[in-house]
């Protein structure tokens, strides 16, 4: 899988998520703060946000693995800032890589319309949510609480990181700098069918 | 030996304090966590050099989740069996239900100290050469870290410098908070952009210098392992059981 | 065989624009030449460098016809980074070529990436530190290095890998102009040594002596007038007023006052803190002291961050101006006009960023090395431009290593050497002062003092 992958789309990838992760921190500072008044559920709102940078790299490069490596670099990215979460993380990132990485597998790589990108975000939701569920020992709450959990988190997934995350990445190649990358070259041709 | 944990190797350190952390998710009952937690504290407190200030500033939010955590499993447990120990107002407490709610925020703090632990003790650099030379990542993955983490203090600047630049240029200039958040957006795309551009320009510096993302046959940097290593690891096992079997030597 | 480059009818071109950028090229560099690639800014010098170390057109997706052939092979035969064990190359920018963190770090990455063996890798990283006399720059933090600096530190990087091929852009842009004049006497006895095949890209061959012994011309130079002493237009009363300026604990206590179209050149070293003494003028970084001065203008030594628009025309006229058209057409950014800020050659962006600074009447203008990458045409325009406003009152603070632009524009002349101002003299006091030049790395522009004589 790597072999087809150029070197400038990995470090791509990865000053992305510098830049995610300093987001990323400010987001885990706010969650932390409020999980304190409102339990574990303050995550859920905004829990959408961690998985913004496997969108906008898989929506930017198109290539198998963009999902799940963009979002393991960002994560790695935020233990190597310090970030307290720590090791941990790295496997949070995985998983929720996957769970995106699905979403696109799914469509074979081959459709990046908002609706598959709202998908993908609920993808990383879900994955990331029976994660959580083992390692939270969400098993002691009672069902409702758990279903209540879920909901919010899908649908920040999917607006959060879905509509957020095509927002972002469409304003940038509104910029230019996004030539020579997939997204460009599908972008005209469309424009030229 | 007080940097005994600084020098240990870090994916080691990752492995041991991945498999700590996932057995510890199998146990709902307060003691084993919170005597983990304890073998963390002492763990750190002979083995490292950290500073506890900066330790406590950095645990302090957790204090705070883990007080969420133990309140809402208080009022949002699904097993609800066992004798009342508590009761306020309509809410009746069980045993099981304050033994869950302990557990969950000790867990909480266990965590988080062992994840601080790795924080505090590893050096960002060499925990990604660690990660090539002990445990086979690519190195294109590795390197592509590696430059991203050495833009961060670059990416930093530029968030000033975009603002003032946009300022020089006549831009920008808002004065209330609104146009101020409004303002970050406009920040925001072209530092992606600048990222985009970095990015270009140190891969191709990097092919440049002839990286083709193949395996190295000798590193500058040898990240080594060793009986320190042995040591640390079976320390941390060996706090993991004790933990896990309180039950049998606390009675 | 002994071809080392092979260019067979290439033509070239971006994938979003419609103009071929070369065509039909055609020419072959054997073992050990040295050969020089001259040609207005923005002709393709450098997307031609590009090719010849296989960047282009893979990461790129340019449209390559014709064949290209690297020591015999097709260049698509090698995988990415293959080919450059054996080529090596210096980048224009000196901004961007960079990937580890310390000069340590950046040579030992070069040197994993050439299976060299472990026990060699200390000998050779000290050997290059030494050949290129930057012993002291091993622990340096390359992001804080200067312009200068870091272009010779990529030299350093470049030799380190003993390459049988040195591609360089421009080298001696951003050097002072005794470190230029040492680099090319150094270049000369090491190539003597080793029979490398050297290709480099230049404009101005004057400083070169006669190191090449051939020159690949990507287009016909026009002929550019040539540059004449202006005469002052200096006022009486003050534009820009610095008090106690200080900064970084690099630059260290500034005070000067530059009157109303007065034009002044400040030079020194390399590393000694004119870029930073700029940026502390116009608040890019921290500092005390006072600045006092009505609406600042900054041209940066590395324009691309200044850029906010998405063509070079808005680029110019953001400031609301009412010159453009005039100021493109004068600049020959015409062509470009709507191309990416991003996209365009080094100098053309150098002149975007002045294009946009002269547009829109701004009092007091800071250019740091605006002559760099610019052909005799540009600069000759950009010498009227300064000297056009200057009479119209705008005061000119602009940092240059070329002399004789230097000796031909300024009123007086700022010096300054290890992060200190050392005075702020009489141009005319400058170029005849032979100690103080050369405490200050600079050569007197013999050339033009010598035609002026001619003249009078
Ligand atoms: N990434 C790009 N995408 C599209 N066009 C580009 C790109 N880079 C350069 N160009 C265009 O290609 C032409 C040649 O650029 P190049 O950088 O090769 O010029 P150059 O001869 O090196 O100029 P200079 O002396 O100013 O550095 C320019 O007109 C520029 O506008
Ligand atoms: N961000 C920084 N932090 C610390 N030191 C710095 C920083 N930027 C530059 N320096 C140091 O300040 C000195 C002056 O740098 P500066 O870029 O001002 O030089 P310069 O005179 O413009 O040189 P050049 O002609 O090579 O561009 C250098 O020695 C450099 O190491
Ligand atoms: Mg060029
Ligand atoms: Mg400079």
């Amino acid at each position: 899988m790597l072999k087809s992958w150029k070197l400038k789309e990995i470090v791509l990838m990865s000053l992305f998520a510098v830049v995610f992760g300093i987001v990323y921190l400010l987001f885990l500072h706010v969650g932390n703060i409020w999980a304190g008044f409102i339990g574990p559920i303050a995550y859920e709102w905004i829990f959408g946000i961690w998985f913004i940078v496997s969108i906008i790299c898989m929506y930017i490069i198109r290539k198998p693995g963009a999902a799940v490596v963009s979002e393991t670099i960002a994560a790695a990215i935020e233990v190597l800032l310090g970030n307290a979460v720590g090791p941990r993380l790295i496997l949070s990132g995985i998983v929720q890589g996957l769970g995106a990485e699905a979403v696109f597998a799914a469509t074979r790589y081959k459709r990046f319309d908002l609706w598959v990108l709202m998908l993908a975000g609920v993808g990383s939701s879900i994955f990331s949510f029976v994660y959580g569920y083992f390692l939270g020992g969400f098993s002691v709450y009672s069902t409702g609480y758990v279903a209540l959990m879920l909901g919010i988190r899908i649908l920040s997934g999917a607006m959060i990181a879905g509509i957020g995350g095509k927002a972002v990445a469409d304003g940038l190649l509104a910029t230019g700098s996004l030539r020579g990358y997939a997204i460009s070259r599908s972008k005209k041709g469309e424009a030229r069918a | 030996m007080k940097n005994a944990l600084h020098r240990m190797n870090p994916s080691v350190k990752f492995l041991a304090i991945t498999i700590c952390m996932f057995t510890m998710a199998f146990f709902f009952d307060p003691w084993t966590p919170l005597v983990f937690w304890a073998g963390v504290l002492v763990l750190q407190f002979f083995f490292s050099e950290i500073n506890w200030k900066r330790w406590l500033l950095f645990m302090l939010p957790f204090f705070v989740t883990s007080f969420g955590y133990f309140w809402t499993t208080l009022v949002f447990a699904e097993d609800s069996s066992g004798s009342v120990v508590w009761s306020i107002w309509n809410l009746q407490i069980t045993e099981t239900q304050l033994n869950h709610a302990l557990s969950l925020s000790f867990r909480v703090l266990a965590f988080s100290s062992l994840s601080l632990l790795f924080a505090l003790t590893t050096n960002p650099v060499t925990f990604i050469l660690s990660l090539m030379q002990q445990l086979r990542l690519s190195p294109k993955i590795a390197y592509g870290v590696m430059v991203g983490y050495q833009f961060l203090p670059v990416l930093k600047d530029e968030f000033v410098q975009i603002g003032q630049a946009h300022r020089l240029r006549g831009a920008g200039g808002e004065k209330n908070t609104l146009q101020r958040l409004l303002g970050v957006r406009r920040i925001l795309i072209p530092m992606l952009a600048g990222a985009v551009r970095k990015a270009e320009r140190a891969a191709f510096a990097m092919e440049a210098r002839g990286f083709t993302g193949e395996r190295r046959s000798s590193y500058f940097r040898v990240i080594s392992m060793g009986k320190l290593d042995i040591a640390l690891v079976s320390l941390f096992l060996f706090l993991l059981v004790l933990s896990c079997t309180h039950i049998w030597w606390l009675g | 065989m002994h071809e080392v480059i092979h260019f067979d009818k290439v033509s070239f071109r971006y994938p979003d624009e419609e103009k071929w950028i070369l065509e039909e090229l055609s020419f072959t560099i054997q073992r050990g030449e040295r050969v020089v690639i001259t040609g207005p800014s923005g002709c393709g010098k450098t997307t031609l460098l590009y090719l010849c170390n296989r960047l282009y057109p893979d990461n790129c997706d340019g449209i390559l016809l014709g064949s290209v052939k690297l020591f015999g092979k097709n260049s698509s035969s090698f995988i990415p980074g293959e080919i450059n064990h054996r080529i090596a190359t210096v980048f224009q920018d000196p901004d961007s070529q960079f990937c580890m963190q310390t000069v340590e770090e950046e040579l030992a990455f070069t040197l994993e990436n050439l299976h060299v063996k472990r026990d060699e890798m200390e000998n050779r990283i000290r050997d290059v530190l030494a050949l290129t006399d930057l012993t002291e720059f091993r622990y340096a933090v390359i992001q804080k290095l200067s312009g200068g600096q870091k272009q010779r530190i990529a030299t350093a990087c470049a030799l380190i890998m003993k390459p049988e091929v040195l591609l360089l852009d421009e080298p001696l842009s951003h050097l002072d102009p005794f470190t230029a004049k040492k680099y090319v006497e150094w270049l000369d006895e090491l190539q003597q040594k080793c029979a490398m095949t050297i290709v480099a890209i230049e404009h101005r061959l004057d400083l070169w002596g006669d190191f090449f012994e051939r020159s690949i011309s990507l287009n016909k130079n026009e002929m550019a007038p040539i540059l004449i002493k202006r005469k002052s237009s200096k006022q009486k009363n003050d534009s820009l007023v610095v008090n106690k300026l200080q900064a970084n604990t690099y630059l260290q206590e500034t005070s000067f006052t530059l009157k109303r179209g007065e034009v002044a050149v400040l030079a020194g070293p390399n590393g000694s803190g004119k870029s930073t003494l700029l940026k502390a003028l116009c608040e890019l970084i921290p500092s005390s002291g006072s600045v006092e001065s009505k609406l600042l203008g900054y041209v940066p030594q590395s324009p691309e961050f200044l850029f906010l628009t998405k063509n070079v025309r808005d680029e110019v006229g953001f400031g609301g101006g009412d010159n453009t058209e005039e100021l493109l057409a004068r600049l020959q950014l015409l062509p470009i006009a709507d191309s990416h800020p991003f996209a365009v050659s080094h100098g053309q962006k150098r002149r975007v960023a002045i294009a946009a600074m002269l547009s829109d009447g701004r009092e007091v203008i800071l250019m740091d090395e605006p002559t760099s990458g610019q052909d005799a045409k540009a600069l000759s325009e950009l010498f009227q431009l300064i000297d056009e406003r200057a009479r119209e009152g705008t005061t000119f603070l602009i940092v240059t290593h070329d002399m004789e632009f230097a000796y031909c524009l300024a009123d007086s002349i700022l010096l300054m050497n290890d992060g200190r101002l050392t005075g702020q003299f009489n141009a005319d006091i400058v170029w005849s002062d032979d100690h103080l030049l050369m405490d200050h790395n600079l050569l007197s522009p013999k050339e033009v003092i010598l035609r002026e004589k001619c003249f009078a």
